[in-house]
C-alpha cells in the first residue's frame, strides 16, 4: 500500500476542486432551505390571517345563511353583508369588492363558497384564510376554552409505553440508529454515478499505462475508494450540520415536531451494529460500483449500469412495510440476508428494533466476505481491462482470467 | 560501464485468444546500453514492452529486469513512455507531474522542484498552472516525457517516443536521451525511425513473425544483410507485409 496516502490526497483534492461536487454538496441543503423558507413564510396563523385582512384593506361582502359567523367580527374586519349570493359574485366580477364569502345555512352538506380577485398564485388563498378565520374564531366565541380545545383536536395527550419494566418509546429509539439508513441512502443516491465512473478515466485518459508501470492497481483502487468515501462523509456533513442547526433554530416556526435531542434514548448497542451494517454495505457497494466502472471502456457506457445497481440498492425499500409487519417471514430473510439486498432491509430492522442477534452475526459478516471479493474483482478486472479501451469485459474474462 | 544484463527475455510466448503473437523471443538488453526494438506494425514490439512490465501475463517464457520479474515495489527506477499517450486532462501541468513524481517515490518538494525544472527546460513554465487539456497535443507528449524522466531513471523504456513530435521538439527529445545515456541509464526505444537508431542504439533486435528475425550490433546485423542501410534492411525484411495500423 506504498503510496496510498498520494493517491487519497491527489484524489481529494481534485474532487474539491471540482465546481460540480460542490454544486453537488450545496445543492441539496439549498433546495432544503428553501422548502422550509416557503413553509415558513406560508405557515401563518389564521387569526394573523385576519389581522393581515385588517392591514391589507381589502374589500369584502359575506352573506350567512349559517347565522353562526359573529356580526361583530366582520364590522372589525370591515365587511360588509349582503343577503344576495349572486350580487355577491357579481359585486367580485365588476370590481365593485375584492371578496366575497357565502356561507351556505347547513355547513355539514354545502361547502363555504369563496370568490375573489385574483391577486396571484400564492395570494390568492386569503379569501379562504379569512373565510375559515372568521367562522372559526366566531364559533369559539360561543364555547368556552376547553371546549374549544376539545374540539379542534388541540388536547394533548402523553403515552408512555413499556419494554418489561423499561420506558419504551420505539419512535425515538428509532431515531438515531435509523440516521445510517437515511446516511446509507443518500450517500449512494449522491455519490453512485461518481463511484461508477472513478476509474474509467484512467481509461479514457489513456493514462492507464503510466499508472499500472508506477503504482499497484490494488493501491490506486483502494486509494479511490478511501477518497470517495470519505468525500462521501463530507457530502454527509455538509447535509447533515445545516439540517440540524436548521431544526434547532427554526423547528417551532416550521412547526416540525419538537423533540428533546438530549433525551433521545442511545441505545449503544444497535448504533453499534447500524453502523458497522452501513460501513460494511457501504464499502460493497462502493467496490460494485468501481468493479463495473473497472470493466468498461468509457464513463457513458457505466451510467447504463447506475439504475441496475439503484434497483438492487433500494428495490427492498418496496417491501418496508413487510419488514416492520412480519420481520420473521423467509422473503424478508432472504433480502436481509443476500448481500445486494442487505443494506437497506438491514438498516431498516435494526432502527425499527426487529433484529434478531442470529441475523447480525450472519449478516455482517456475509456482506464483509462480499466487500473483501468485490474489492479483489475490481482490482483484478482494472488490471486485466486495462487496457480494454473500446470494448466492455466479459463475465467469462473476469473470472477466468 | 558493466555490461550485465538488465533486461533478459527467454522463451517469451504471448498469445491473445487463439492468436499468437510472440511465438518464441529470446534476448537480452545490457545495463548502460541503447537498445533499438524494431519491427512492423503489429509486429509484437508493444505487447512485449507490456509483458516486460506486467501490464500484461506472458502465456509463458520469462521476462526479467534485473533479474526478476516487474513489479511497481521493486527496487529499479524505470521511466517508460507508452505508445498510447494520455494523462489527466483536467488537472493543471503542475498537479500532475507533482502527482507522479510521488508516485515515483520522490518528496512533494523535490517532485514541485523537478517538475518546474523541466517545464523551464522545455520552455513551458508558463503552462506549470494551466489546465493539460487546454495544451497542443505536442505541449502535452513533453509533458508525459517529463514525468517519464523526472526521477532519473536506470531504465527508460520509449514506445515511439518521436511519435507526433515536430523536428524541433524531436531535436530536444533526442537531446534528453543522450543526457540519460551519459549518465548512465539504460533506454529501450522502440521505433520506426531508422535514424534515430543509427544516431542512439548500440544493438537492435528486428521482430518479424513473433520472432527474433536479427539481433545483434547495428554492425553485426548490417552485415547479415550485405551492409546496407537500416532503412533498406526494414524495407527488404518489412516490405512484403500488408502493414497495419493495429496495436503492435
Amino acid at each position: 500500500m506504498h503510496n496510498l496516502g498520494t493517491v487519497i490526497r491527489f484524489e481529494i483534492t481534485r474532487a474539491l476542486k471540482k465546481k460540480s461536487f460542490w454544486i453537488m454538496a450545496l445543492g441539496f441543503p439549498i433546495m432544503l432551505a428553501a422548502i422550509f423558507g416557503i413553509v415558513f413564510l406560508s405557515n401563518k396563523t389564521t387569526d394573523q390571517a385576519v389581522k393581515d385582512l385588517e392591514k391589507q384593506k381589502f374589500s369584502l361582502q359575506v352573506t350567512d345563511e349559517s347565522t353562526l359567523v359573529n356580526p361583530a367580527l366582520l364590522t372589525a374586519v370591515k365587511a360588509t353583508t349582503i343577503t344576495n349570493k349572486q350580487q355577491g359574485i357579481d359585486n367580485v366580477k365588476n370590481g365593485t369588492v375584492d371578496g366575497y364569502i357565502y356561507y351556505p345555512a347547513d355547513l355539514t352538506k354545502q361547502p363555504i363558497e369563496v370568490y375573489g380577485k385574483d391577486v396571484g398564485m400564492f395570494d390568492n388563498g386569503r379569501y379562504e384564510g379569512v373565510a375559515r378565520a372568521l367562522l372559526l374564531n366566531s364559533v369559539q366565541s360561543t364555547v368556552s376554552p376547553q371546549v374549544s380545545s376539545v374540539i379542534q383536536g388541540n388536547t394533548p395527550t402523553n403515552l408512555t409505553t413499556y419494554r418489561g419494566s423499561e420506558v419504551y418509546d420505539p419512535l425515538k429509539q428509532m431515531i438515531i440508529p435509523g440516521i445510517f439508513l437515511v446516511l446509507f441512502y443518500m450517500l449512494i443516491a449522491f455519490f453512485g454515478n461518481q463511484m461508477l465512473v472513478s476509474t474509467t478515466e484512467e481509461k479514457e485518459n489513456r493514462v492507464i499505462e503510466m499508472i499500472l508501470t508506477t503504482i499497484e492497481a490494488r493501491t490506486l483502487i483502494i486509494g479511490k475508494i478511501i477518497s470517495l468515501i470519505s468525500l462521501a462523509f463530507l457530502q454527509g456533513l455538509v447535509i447533515i450540520v445545516p439540517a440540524l442547526v436548521g431544526y434547532l433554530l427554526f423547528h417551532e416556526q416550521l412547526s416540525l415536531p419538537s423533540f428533546d435531542l438530549t433525551s433521545l434514548p442511545v441505545d449503544w448497542g444497535r448504533i453499534g451494529v447500524g453502523a458497522l451494517i452501513f460501513a460494511t454495505s457501504f464499502i460493497l457497494f462502493t467496490g460494485l460500483l468501481v468493479l463495473i466502472g473497472s470493466s468498461v471502456p468509457t464513463a457513458k457506457e457505466a451510467g447504463g449500469f447506475i439504475g441496475i445497481i439503484m434497483m438492487l440498492i433500494f428495490g427492498p425499500l418496496y417491501a418496508a412495510p413487510l419488514f416492520i409487519s412480519q420481520p420473521d417471514s423467509p422473503f424478508v430473510h432472504f433480502l436481509s440476508l443476500f448481500p445486494f439486498t442487505a443494506p437497506i432491509p438491514l438498516l431498516l430492522r435494526n432502527a425499527v428494533g426487529n433484529l434478531q442477534s442470529w441475523e447480525i452475526m450472519l449478516a455482517i459478516p456475509i456482506i464483509l466476505v462480499s466487500a473483501v471479493i468485490v474489492l479483489n474483482l475490481a482490482v483484478r478486472v482494472f488490471r486485466f481491462g486495462a487496457l480494454e479501451y473500446s470494448r466492455k469485459l466479459s463475465l467469462k474474462e473476469i473470472f477466468g482470467k | 560501464m558493466t555490461m550485465t544484463n538488465i533486461i533478459s527475455i527467454k522463451n517469451f510466448r504471448m498469445q491473445f485468444g487463439k492468436a499468437t503473437v510472440i511465438k518464441d523471443l529470446s534476448f537480452d538488453v545490457k545495463r548502460g546500453e541503447t537498445f533499438g526494438f524494431l519491427g512492423s506494425n503489429g509486429s509484437g514490439k508493444t505487447t512485449t514492452i507490456r509483458a516486460l512490465l506486467g501490464i500484461y501475463q506472458p502465456t509463458s517464457g520469462d521476462l526479467l529486469i534485473d533479474g526478476k520479474p516487474y513489479t511497481v515495489s521493486g527496487d529499479i527506477k524505470l521511466g517508460y513512455l507508452p505508445e498510447e499517450r494520455g494523462l489527466y486532462k483536467k488537472e493543471s501541468v503542475l498537479d500532475i507531474m507533482t502527482y507522479f513524481g510521488q508516485l515515483k517515490g520522490m518528496s512533494r518538494a523535490d517532485a514541485r522542484k523537478a517538475s518546474l525544472a523541466y517545464l523551464r527546460r522545455v520552455k513551458l513554465e508558463d503552462k506549470a498552472t494551466t489546465r493539460l487539456d487546454k495544451l497542443s497535443g505536442g505541449q502535452q507528449q513533453k509533458i508525459q516525457l517529463g514525468i517519464t524522466i523526472m526521477d532519473d531513471p536506470e531504465l527508460l523504456i520509449l514506445d515511439e517516443p518521436t511519435k507526433g513530435f515536430d523536428p524541433v521538439n524531436r531535436k530536444l527529445l533526442m537531446d534528453i536521451i543522450e543526457e540519460h545515456q551519459a549518465k548512465g541509464a539504460t533506454v529501450v526505444m522502440v521505433t520506426h525511425q531508422m535514424e534515430e537508431v543509427e544516431r542512439l542504439c548500440d544493438r537492435i533486435i528486428l521482430l518479424k513473425d513473433g520472432k527474433a528475425h536479427a539481433y545483434g550490433t547495428i554492425a553485426e546485423v548490417k552485415k547479415k544483410f550485405g551492409n546496407k542501410s537500416l532503412d533498406d534492411i526494414f524495407l527488404k525484411v518489412y516490405g512484403d507485409e500488408n502493414a497495419t495500423e493495429e496495436e503492435d
